[in-house]
């Protein structure tokens, strides 16, 4: 139960975290795999996506992103911001 | 006077508001604090007895205070930071991380929302 109760951060436990279905591959030895391209950026980080390559919209385009151990349980969309900086200009 | 973790307070403050001078150290902690050493809450700096005071000063070394329980949550935050996510990125430029509105009323994060966060 608890390396689950670290997915849901403040999710109930019946629940569970929230998984979208998305077209994962284990990579073969010595194969290359291109990114995985998602708009699903509330989907959560499960354990099985670290080192895999993802491209997350955000609204516009696709953000590269290769997830670590440290991205474990946080959100897809944390990691491709959608606002653009304000930059005052005359 | 009377020495807590090298920190002098005067013998009329209450043992309960001493202990929560220490950074990290609430009334809830503090509370089972006393109670652990059979202090009665409303009890005087200056009413301990310099064994209790000793027995303090050990169970306070044992915990995480003061600068350890800062380094935590600025170790939080840069983890949030290096990781590149919003909430990191907000924390760098001193703006509200949970999407609060930044037209007005920013002060509090201003202060506090900061790589290396002091409070």
């Amino acid at each position: 139960m608890q390396p689950t109760r670290f997915l849901l951060k403040n999710r109930s436990v019946w629940k569970g975290p929230h998984i979208v279905p998305l077209p994962i591959v284990r990579p073969e030895a010595g194969k290359k795999i291109a990114p995985i391209r998602t708009q699903a950026r509330s989907a959560t980080i499960l354990p099985n996506f670290v080192g895999l390559k993802f491209q997350i919209h955000n609204g516009k385009v696709y953000h590269d992103v290769t997830i670590t151990e440290d991205m474990v349980g946080h959100k897809l969309g944390e990691f491709a911001q959608t606002r653009k900086p304000f930059i005052w200009k005359r | 006077m009377v020495q807590i973790l090298g920190v002098n307070f005067h013998e009329l403050k209450l043992v309960k508001k001493a202990l929560e001078t220490f950074y990290a150290l609430g009334p809830r902690t503090s509370e089972r604090i006393l109670a652990k050493h059979y202090i009665h809450p409303r009890a005087k700096m200056g009413s301990l007895a310099p064994k209790t005071v000793t027995a303090l000063t050990a169970e306070l070394s044992t915990m995480k205070i003061e600068n350890d329980a800062r380094k935590e949550v600025q170790d939080n935050i840069k983890r949030l930071r290096d990781m590149g996510t919003y909430r990191g990125k907000r924390h760098g430029q001193n703006l509200p991380v949970r999407g609060q509105r930044t037209r007005t009323q920013i002060w509090t994060a201003r202060k506090l929302n900061k790589i290396e966060r002091r409070g």
